[in-house]
């Protein structure tokens, strides 16, 4: 059974008078494990899709299923990292990453040494006590996957992640967020990545969710079987980026 | 039950905020209990007896303050949760603002008097009540701006873990509000003081109620020709508001740096009557050095208690029921209350006005006229100075930098305080119409300087470059650029000039000076001298009603409308 299965999930919002639809009938699943891309140009709803995953958002009609059972309200399973970063300004990286252990109830000494844990592995070592207005883009958003991960999610859900940052930071921040992801001792492995950058996704999914706009809708659901590490220069490679390339361009 | 924890940072902040608290309760107690035998009822004022005045004016102060607080946080966050909330209490926020506060201080004596069972309790809780009212509503729509403010973003991060209710509030809502809170809370001080002088200044004067405080200090001293006195209460007030400003306003304004969202930077930044800036690290100081004695000793009662047993944690979801049904009993709470109030209120206006009408009732539009006259002639003077010094400031970064400071501390103290130092001058010299013209302009013109001078600063240097590099005369610079430049300040600063205006009217239209009424024709003496001299209820009613009424249609039908179309014609983003 997949982990996550999304079912005829549409999507309208208010708009003036009338209603306007941002997702038509999306449905696909996603299994344990699984590092899932999904690409598309800005306004075809991918955001919204993420949110409706967690629960934040409300869809108008159709069904996410965890496990196999429809989650009511919040899944409290996943975990959001945001393209901006979303810190508290007024709270310092260590409480900011102790945010989700807090809402999850945890007493005082156990939120310390979970926040520590993941600090460090994010490579924040003794940046603990530092504020968020003082850390460069790239830390700020190893804080956000810190504040993620220490809830030891299942499903890690990522929205343009690596979209505020310099092109520089956002290479190393790709490189060592698949560490991460592929070291044996972290508790999450499944992913869903939203990203409107081709490359990012093919980069560094196991299969890419292609969507359109007016109203954001699936046109292609693609596995990429490339070993890794991937190189972006092989012809393979290209040719995946092409032709996700021109599945965009000729829809929207 | 919200798993609270206890560490030694919280204990040092909690125990050095109660011992403050505590040593100036102590104090004032202290003084109080050795000087309430000495002051009994309607003695004249004497120098010994100012520090006694002047506590009282500022506890009255705190304790409005309190509420204000309270109330502000409750208000705007509920009204920023949108949809019908806000639909209702944005609105009449706006009408709250606009009503003339002092007018309501007669109604209110007579309400919490009877309240009170006719005991001075009352005239206290009329006065503080009124310092709320001037206080509440300015921080209540910064709280709900700042929470409406929020990026989606934050509130999604929130969301996703699943935290809400105390935790969302504790962690989110109340630190954004922190700037906006902070900023507002020393706009209240400077608007409540003017309010409490005022209510003091009535009391003793035409409603002859005791309510101690610098106000009634000031305007007894005024009469009974003790210029000393008088100076003295005067300085204390300037103290008093210096001292504010230097260790709690200075420092809160920093720590409020704190909880801003780093794209808000620039906007609105909170920032402190910033007076005698070398001496403004001196609160900071004080608290770093009280911080650094206490940490050891609570470091170690912290780990005391932290070792003691725990009682049970209640669970997420029980926690979260718990919290909507207390919800839902204080809103219910709140409603009935004020159905209750709203339908009483209906009543006991249809009531009154069912009674047969007194024929002053023809009086009030000749008295609103007047009225209307004198605002608009203290307003006449009021730009014919602010406005070339806005100008002057605009040509002149100097005069610009000597002006502002001056007119921030100036500004700053109430006017209302001067109201005995004008009386008795005009007393002596003019009418009463000249000392309410007068009272009017030592509000009208701050507001109004403060205002252009912000506008005049904000006109960009390079347009007044390129103004010059096209060889405009001054004249023509002036009308080109600078004046239409400050025109949506000027606007703002008039509607908060007469805003605070029609207050200071009703203070002075009508006031007792050496036991002999001075009276002049106009809806501020109308209104007091039914209050206080016939006490006919229609009479009250009518003035309040109608004053209200101009009021909201100026603002309607002429100021509203003037800002809509001059903050649309004449905005800055080129």
């Amino acid at each position: 059974m997949a982990l996550l299965e999304l079912k005829q999930v549409s999507k309208n919002f208010a708009h003036g008078s009338g209603t306007l639809q941002v997702l038509d009938d999306i449905s696909f699943d996603v299994d344990e494990g699984e590092f899932v891309a999904i690409v598309g140009p800005s306004g075809c709803g991918k955001s919204t899709l993420l949110r409706i995953i967690n629960g934040i958002v409300p869809m108008t009609s159709g069904q996410v299923l965890y496990r196999g059972r429809q989650v009511d309200g919040i899944n409290l399973e996943c975990a959001l990292v945001f393209q901006s970063f979303a810190l508290l300004p007024w709270l310092s990286v260590k409480a900011n990453v102790e945010l989700g252990l807090e809402a999850r109830g945890l007493p005082l000494a156990e939120r310390e040494k979970r926040a520590g844990i993941y600090i460090d592995k994010v490579g924040l070592d003794g940046f603990e006590e530092a504020y968020p207005r003082e850390l460069s883009g790239g830390m700020k958003q190893r804080v956000g996957f810190a504040r993620a991960l220490a809830v030891e999610p299942k499903v890690l859900l990522m929205d343009e992640p690596f979209s505020a940052l310099d092109a520089l930071t956002a290479i190393t921040l790709r490189e060592e967020m698949l560490d991460i992801w592929q070291s044996p001792d972290m508790p999450v492995k499944t992913i869903v990545l939203v990203t409107h950058i081709i490359e990012e996704a093919i980069e560094l999914a196991d299969r890419v969710i292609v969507m359109a706009t007016g109203p954001g809708r699936i046109v292609k659901d693609l596995k990429v079987e490339l070993p890794r590490p991937r190189d972006r220069r092989t012809e393979t490679f290209n040719a995946l980026t092409d032709q996700v390339f021109s599945l965009i361009e000729e829809r929207g | 039950m919200f798993g609270i924890e206890i560490n030694q940072r919280r204990l040092v902040n909690g125990s050095l905020s109660f011992v403050a608290l505590a040593a100036i309760m102590a104090l004032f107690f202290a003084y109080r209990s050795h000087a309430q035998h000495l002051i009994p009822h309607n003695v004249p004022v004497s120098l010994e007896h100012l520090p006694y005045y002047a506590f009282c004016s500022f506890y009255r102060m705190l304790a409005a303050y309190i509420i204000a607080l309270l109330f502000s946080i409750i208000y705007g966050m509920t009204a920023a949760r949108g949809g019908l909330y806000e639909r209702i209490l944005i609105p009449a926020i706006d009408i709250a603002q606009s009503v003339p506060v002092v007018g309501f201080f007669p109604a209110a004596v007579y309400f919490f008097v009877a309240l009170a069972h006719g005991s001075r309790f009352g005239v206290e809780m009329a006065a503080v009540f009124l310092i709320f009212t001037s206080q509440a509503w300015n921080m209540a729509l910064g709280v709900y701006e700042a929470v409406k403010t929020i990026p989606d973003d934050s509130r999604d991060a929130l969301e996703s873990f699943g935290a809400r209710g105390w935790l969302r509030f504790k962690r989110l809502l109340l630190p954004a509000s922190v700037p906006k809170l902070v900023y507002n809370s020393i706009l209240s001080w400077v608007a409540g003081w003017y309010f409490l002088i005022a209510c003091e200044i009535i009391t003793v004067g035409p409603a002859s109620y005791w309510l101690p405080g610098l106000g009634s200090f000031l305007w007894q001293a005024g009469e009974k020709g003790r210029n000393f006195d008088l100076v003295a209460g005067l300085l204390t007030l300037l103290a008093i508001i210096v001292a504010m400003d230097l260790i709690v306003w200075q420092p809160l304004s920093m720590w409020a740096e704190r909880f801003r969202y780093e794209f808000a930077a620039s906007s609105g930044a909170a920032q402190s009557l910033g007076m005698f800036s070398a001496l403004a690290g001196i609160g900071p100081a004080v608290t770093r050095a009280l911080r650094a004695i206490l940490l050891p000793p609570m470091a170690l009662i912290a780990t005391a208690l932290n070792a003691m047993p725990r009682g049970p944690q209640l669970s997420a979801e029980q926690s979260r029921r718990a919290g909507r049904i207390v919800r839902t009993l204080v809103v219910g709470a709140v409603l009935i209350f004020i159905a209750w109030a709203l339908a009483r209120g209906f009543f006991a206006l249809i009531r009154t006005l069912s009674q047969p009408w007194p024929s002053e009732v023809k009086e009030i539009p000749p008295a609103i006229l007047a009225s209307t006259i004198r605002m608009t002639i203290a307003y006449a003077i009021s730009l014919a100075w602010t406005v070339p010094c806005a100008l002057a400031a605009s040509e002149s970064p100097r005069f610009n930098r000597i002006l502002s400071p001056i007119a921030e501390i100036v500004g700053s103290m109430p006017a209302t305080a001067l109201f005995p130092v004008i009386v008795v001058a005009v007393v002596r010299f003019g009418g009463v119409n000249l000392a309410s013209i007068v009272l009017i302009l030592t509000w009208m013109q701050w507001y109004l300087l403060f205002n252009l001078l912000a506008g005049a600063n904000q006109v960009p240097e390079d347009l007044k470059e390129a103004a010059r590099a096209f060889g405009l005369s001054r004249y023509a610079r002036w009308r080109k650029l600078t004046l239409p430049a400050v025109t949506p300040s000027l606007i703002t600063g008039s509607i908060t000039g007469w805003g605070g205006g029609w207050n200071a009217l009703i203070l002075s239209e009508y006031f007792v000076y050496k036991n002999q009424t001075y009276q002049v024709l106009g809806i501020g003496s109308l209104l007091d001298a039914a209050t206080y001299k016939t006490g006919n209820g229609v009479m009250i009613l009518l003035s309040l009603l109608s004053m209200i009424l101009v009021v909201l249609l100026l603002n309607r039908l002429m100021w509203r409308p003037l800002y809509n179309l001059t903050t649309e014609r004449y905005r800055l983003d080129y």
